[in-house]
């Protein structure tokens, strides 16, 4: 059995030592520790007669520091020790370069890397961070992994059934200009062929138009220039950490954060921070405009406004930057190009789409009727990728209640899986309009979004994705508030056993600026805190989230019950069955009127 | 070596305890501090009064998304 010789070259501190020595002897090593307050001349006279392969010393106090690390260097090599004993050095009073400039073989700072310090003791070389982040390399999850999509309550499988083959039946034979914009976009992705250009640009709006036959770019976007896109090799300053899970030990659930700053390299630098803060996946917001126009645009462009544009060349530069590991979803779930946003960001890697025909298709969103025509053939394009869809349920800030919404997910859950898709359900916890008016969650915030996730488990064996994202409407400007109230919903999604979960910046409430650098570090540094608080322990919510939970189950039922018994999926969201004017949801305009009938 | 405030990434916050009678006399207070350090634009993201005074956050981007960001190039800090 090898031994280790643990030294507490501190007077008081050796804690450190004793944690070293428990999990030092379950790793099978003898470890011999010291008491505190021990000399270097002592820890010397003891190595000589114990022979350990190391002797790891720690020291939290930065009084003389150097200068007893120092002569504990200088005895070991006068003693004749440094051939067969190796001198490794931790402890709060340490820095890499401190212990490096000692002459220690091994200088261990931060938290106790186990990993790390048996590479030590075993003669591996010590990887810095970046050699780590390289040689642990992490696979990108499957969010759907280990769901059947099994339907348990029966009931609710056979009204949406019948729903979601009305809606199939509707949408066959018809089509939109955003899905003949799809097509020619897949084709020019491989051909170069001018033609399919420009019958492309015939079917745009005519400031997308203009773009591609002047050059003429929106207000406020600019192309980035090439200064810029050569300076961004390096993306950041200094190596980049290995990856530290939120989770604090639980396998489940996979962390996002959206991003969308309207710039590229800025979203890349976000998107980089939120890595190292530990983000599983990220979520790419487009601007609110480009859902609004018929076309997209190309290259590499920027502007001074919320989202990102959405552009073959844009989303390739992001991904490019991006951690291979990390999973990417690219919203295209509401807007006049939903079909072709699925084409671009398929091409550009990502491993997530997002389509909500009934939130995309309401406020002020598109009409009804196209986006059912377009949100069916997205679902194809979903299918045919093999890329899983997640379903926003964001609809509820504008005052529909959950059980409205939760069919509304439902309806795509249903016809995600007909169409060969694999969706995946987003419930908001949030403190919605309608949870305000009605009083149901005065008392707390755990009951009810408790039952929110819980209703789904009697529904569909599916993965559940709170967001978006989680404590909508429970945050305030102030910043400290605002991280414990992200960390305390994701703790309750993490307890109540979910896929994933989306979190906000410390500046959801703050609406007048960008979301800022160090807003995302605050939510991502509270949420990691408040998981290591819980641990493996779970969050207990009262009785009341029962009742709650079988209220929004004969909700939804009720909801859907209306929706076949209507027997037309799009006059029903004309009509409000999934969120009326008194809700404080109407129609959406946008492309209304444009539904064609297909060809053939 | 540059300018500090040049790798400021987006914004700059600036969190204080000013002595003040109530919330507006500490939104001027707060608006005047930024002028006085010189802070482009500065917004008051925050401001909390309760007796002798208010928590405030100044908030002033030295980056907006867009910019032409004096940070990016610069590596390992130079």
């Amino acid at each position: 059995m090898k031994t280790v010789l643990l030294a507490p070259l501190d007077p008081v501190h050796d804690n450190a030592i004793k944690l070293l020595k428990r999990k030092l002897t379950d790793a099978g090593y003898r470890a011999v520790a010291l008491p505190p307050g021990s000399t270097e001349e002592e820890v010397v006279a003891q190595a000589l007669e114990e022979h350990p392969i190391a002797i790891l010393v720690s020291r939290t106090l930065g009084y003389k520091v150097a200068e007893t690390l120092g002569h504990l260097v200088d005895l070991a090599e006068a003693a004749g020790l440094r051939p067969q004993t190796r001198l490794g050095v931790g402890g709060m009073a340490i820095t890499r370069e401190l212990g490096a400039e000692l002459g220690f073989d091994g200088c261990f700072v931060g938290s106790l890397d186990m990993a790390e310090l048996l590479g030590f003791l075993e003669g591996h070389a010590i990887a810095g961070p970046a050699e780590m982040a390289q040689t642990a390399p992490r696979s990108r999850p499957d969010v759907t992994a280990g769901f059947t999509y099994a339907w348990r309550d029966a009931t609710i499988a056979g009204m949406l059934d019948q729903i979601t083959d009305q809606i199939l039946a509707w949408t066959a034979g018809k089509t939109s200009p955003a899905i003949a914009r799809a097509e020619l976009r897949a084709e020019m992705l491989t051909d170069p062929d001018p033609d399919l250009r420009e019958r492309y640009i015939a079917l745009c709006d005519a400031e997308i138009q203009a773009f591609y036959r002047q050059g003429t770019l929106p207000l406020g976007v600019r192309r980035l220039e090439e200064s810029e896109l050569a300076a961004l090799p390096g993306a950041t300053a200094g190596t980049r950490p290995p990856f530290e899970s939120l989770r604090h030990g639980r396998q489940k659930p996979l962390f996002f954060v959206q991003y969308g700053t309207g710039c590229p390299i800025m979203d890349i630098t976000h998107i980089r921070l939120a890595e190292d803060w530990g983000v599983d996946g990220v979520l790419h917001f487009d601007p609110s405009w480009g859902a609004q126009r018929e076309g997209l645009l190309e290259g590499l462009l920027t502007h001074e406004h919320d989202g990102t544009i959405v552009t073959l060349d844009n989303l390739r530069l992001i991904r490019q930057y991006m951690n291979p590991a990390t999973l990417w979803n690219v919203r295209g779930h509401r807007g006049l190009n939903t079909p072709e946003t699925q084409v671009l960001a398929q091409a550009a890697g990502a491993d997530l789409l997002k389509i909500n025909i009934p939130y995309g298709s309401t406020g002020g969103g598109t009409d009804p009727a196209r986006l059912t025509v377009d949100g069916v053939h997205s679902l194809r394009l979903a299918a045919r990728y093999g890329l899983p869809f997640d379903i926003p349920g964001n609809d509820e800030l504008s005052g529909v209640p959950p059980q409205k919404t939760f069919a509304g997910l439902l309806i795509m859950v249903m016809l995600g899986l007909k169409l060969g898709a694999r969706p995946i359900p987003k419930p908001l916890l949030c403190y919605s309009p309608y949870m305000t008016i009605e009083g149901l969650m005065d008392a707390d915030f755990v009951d009810m979004n408790f039952a929110k996730l819980r209703v789904w488990q009697e529904i569909v064996d599916a993965p559940v994705w709170p967001g978006e994202p989680v404590g909508f409407m429970t945050h305030s400007p102030e910043r400290v508030q605002s991280a414990i109230t992200t960390a305390a919903h994701a703790a309750l999604a993490s307890s109540a056993g979910v896929a994933a979960v989306t979190i906000a910046s410390s500046d959801e409430a703050y609406s007048k600026g960008p979301i800022s650098a160090p807003a995302r570090v605050d939510s991502l540094r509270a949420t990691r805190e408040l998981l290591r608080f819980f641990g493996p322990a779970d969050i207990q919510p009262t009785p009341r989230a029962e009742e709650l939970q079988a209220q929004l189950h004969a909700g939804i039922t009720a909801t859907l019950n209306a929706i076949a018994r209507r027997g037309d999926f799009v006059a029903a969201i004309y009509e409000g069955l999934l969120g009326s004017q008194e809700d404080g949801l109407y129609p959406g305009r946008t492309g209304r009127g444009s539904v064609m009938t297909a060809a053939n | 070596m540059t300018k500090a405030l040049a790798h400021v990434v987006d914004a700059l916050d600036i969190e204080t305890f000013l002595y003040c009678k109530d919330e507006d006399e500490a939104k001027i207070l707060a608006e005047a501090l930024a002028a006085e350090l010189g802070l482009p634009h500065g917004d008051v993201v925050f401001v909390e009064h309760r007796g002798a005074g208010a928590r405030v956050r100044i908030r002033s981007y030295i980056h907006h998304p867009g910019d032409h960001y004096r940070w990016l190039g610069m590596e390992d800090g130079k």
